[in-house]
């Protein structure tokens, strides 16, 4: 069942991140131009008895308006990007109509270690509940009206985004706050090394060599309103989302990706649009060999033959993989694309794979200036969604 | 396709007392009997899909296996892309993790510490695969699963929806015992599902200023429940005589959703 709708249209007024390319927005947008990726040897805690131990990790983080800042890792990048965020624009409204969503993976399962590893406060065993972070973000922004935590595995970034523009849809808030986050540490690298999905080589999203994943931490924000109450400039717009279930594995994606086609089909006629609308296509692309060829299968199926003249990218080469931030991130670098005029490429991509033949965007940045982009996420638990996103052109 | 509005056509319940609200005692304290965790015992599953699934899993699939009952659905009207599952828990990913955190768990439990195991399994067993969500939180969170439910099924994006919710707290009993000041006594471990239908009438926010009769209701009859008890108020109100209003507080936040009327329950 698809619908379609007209629907009340949703701003994105401004986003805020910080990323293993840098502390903020600018520093993301550059690097992922730039071609310098963010992964590094991981310093913050062991990973000597793992088969990899690389990842996109922040060595340094500064939160510039807590003197003291949460000991809680996953609430430091949240307040981080979110600082970003306020720097870029202005979050004026009644707290009671300021909504915060945010999507995670992982939660405060970092806190659970340092509890498991004999830090019996309480502080600790709060913190290691997955909302915990989102609660402590609606505090430091004094937001009052709601606060939801969406744990959609890696696809949360790309749901959080979606249930906050249904907050501004039936007028449960001015103004909301969503995106996503998660952090490195040892239980999440641990279980990735342990099912083998973790690379030795690059990450090479769609490369006939992909091995795949590195994992990453991060977090992205951005700042939603309804679009006729929205004043001055904006990044864009988010026309459409969708979710959907693959209803067939615990971990792996369904091979005929069923969810996913599903979630892109209702992305797309929520936000009133069909495959000729659209210019960019940010994949989500973990260059393991099952996701990137379900990907793109389920693109040729949804968009026809339009499929092979649009450009296709993914940066999980550049960060990692950054599980609950990385759809809130390719969303923001779908809106930067258009801004600036420029689609990043995708790292790591070097060698066609007859499976995967779309256009992906190779090596270098493409000077393109695409208006309308479709986003895709998957995650753990046969979670997909989609987002349909319309860039406001720079001048 | 689009409704005027949505409704609960039937709840399911499992708790730490039984199957059902029949199960409820008047006095989930008393029934305690001085317990701190009322745990719930596992239904019994059939089938080699289940060998690692956790028992949270186990009991979501349960649940929603109660609710078609309830509702006089069979698994074949549901499965498809027309039934939207929404999740909500507070907490029921904690045993699974403390299970990987203290190395316990092989490599193949791993994926069974992200939330979205419990709804995965349910969408693996009935064949969902329409929108999908997972919202994490207390009661609050499972208002707002109602209210998302209920906008899928409006909207038309779905024929109908399922809201989910699963808490389990035995293997964590010792974290709980921390928070002994943050929630109340006892926990009840329980599986809640509703499942939500086109209807004329829709629910609506309403303000809540402190707990509603219902869901003081649902905490004397059957503990603290924390994502469940939502669920557990609105089948203890399901008595056709009017309508159905349920509050939520979770981390100093409380809010209400109503609907008109619960006589379909």
């Amino acid at each position: 069942m698809v619908p379609v709708t007209s629907r009340t249209s949703v701003a994105i007024l401004a986003a805020g991140a910080v990323t293993p390319l840098g502390p903020d927005l600018d520093s993301f947008w550059s690097g992922l131009l730039s071609g310098f990726d963010g992964i590094s040897a991981i310093e913050r805690f062991p990973v000597g008895d793992l088969r990899v131990g690389r990842g996109g990790e922040i060595k340094k983080l500064v939160i510039g308006s807590m003197p003291h800042p949460p000991a809680c890792r996953a609430s430091q990048l949240l307040i981080a990007a979110a600082e970003d965020l306020r720097a870029r624009a202005t979050l004026a409204c009644d707290p009671a109509r300021l909504a915060v969503v945010v999507g995670t993976a992982l939660g405060g399962v970092g806190e659970l270690e340092h509890a498991e590893a004999g830090d019996a406060s309480l502080r600790r065993a709060e913190g290691a509940l997955y909302d915990s972070p989102a609660h402590r973000l609606a505090s430091w922004l004094r937001a009052d009206g709601p606060v939801l935590t969406v744990s959609t595995a890696c696809a949360s970034g790309a749901t959080a985004m979606g249930l906050g523009a249904e907050l501004l849809r039936d007028d449960r808030a001015d103004l909301v706050v969503a995106g996503g986050y998660d952090i490195l540490c040892r239980f999440v690298m641990r279980g990735f090394d342990a099912l083998r999905s973790l690379t030795r080589d690059r990450v090479r999203p769609f490369d006939r060599r992909r091995s795949g994943l590195l994992l990453g931490e991060g977090a992205a924000l951005v700042l939603l309103s309804r679009d006729r109450d929205a004043r001055g400039e904006r990044l864009g717009r988010l026309l459409g989302h969708a979710s959907g279930s693959d209803g067939s594995h615990i971990a792996a994606p369904d091979p005929e990706g069923r969810g996913l086609e599903f979630a892109v089909r209702a992305a797309l006629a929520e936000a009133g649009v069909d495959g000729s609308a659209i210019d960019l296509v940010s994949a989500h692309g973990t260059a393991t060999p099952l996701n990137d060829r379900i990907e793109t299968a389920v693109l040729k199926r949804v968009l026809g033959r339009r499929a092979y003249d649009i450009p296709v990218n993914a940066i999980k080469g550049a960060l990692g993989h950054t599980m609950g931030a990385a759809a809130t991130l390719e969303a923001v670098m779908c809106l930067l694309a258009g801004r600036h005029g420029a689609v990043p490429p995708t790292f790591g991509y070097e060698e066609p794979d007859a499976d995967c033949d779309l256009d992906y965007v190779p090596a270098t940045a493409r000077c393109v200036r695409p208006r309308v982009s479709l986003s895709t996420s998957l995650g753990f638990g046969g979670c997909n969604a989609a987002l349909v996103l319309e860039s406001e052109a720079g001048v | 396709m689009t409704h005027g509005g949505a409704r609960i056509a039937a709840i399911g319940l499992l708790t730490g007392f039984g199957h059902g609200v029949e199960a409820l005692p008047d006095d989930a304290e008393g029934a305690a009997a001085g317990r701190d965790v009322v745990p719930i015992a596992t239904p019994p599953v059939t089938g080699d899909r289940f060998r690692r699934a956790t028992r949270e899993c186990v009991l979501g699939v349960a649940a929603v296996d109660a609710a078609l009952r309830n509702a006089g659905l069979t698994r074949d009207d549901v499965r498809g892309s027309d039934t939207a599952l929404v999740y909500v828990t507070a907490a029921a990913y904690g045993a699974a993790n403390r299970t990987f955190a203290g190395a316990a768990g092989g490599p193949l439990h791993f994926p069974y510490t992200a939330p979205s195991a419990v709804p995965a399994e349910v969408a693996i067993e009935f064949g969902f695969t329409g929108s999908y969500v997972i919202l994490i939180g207390g009661s609050t969170a499972t208002l707002e699963a109602l209210w998302h439910a209920a906008s899928l099924v409006r909207r038309g994006a779905a024929a109908r929806a399922l809201v989910v919710a699963v808490e389990t707290f035995a293997e964590c009993a010792d974290l709980y015992a921390r928070a002994r000041r943050l929630l109340a006594r006892p926990l009840v471990e329980a599986a809640a599902c509703a499942v939500i239908v086109p209807d004329a009438e829709s629910p609506a926010w309403q303000p809540a200023a402190g707990a509603g009769p219902l869901d003081a209701l649902a905490r004397r009859r059957a503990g603290e429940t924390l994502a469940c008890g939502p669920l557990v108020a609105l089948a203890l109100g399901a008595d056709g005589r009017g309508p159905a209003a349920v509050t939520g507080y979770w981390r100093g936040r409380r809010t209400g959703l109503g609907w008109p009327a619960t006589s379909a329950i």
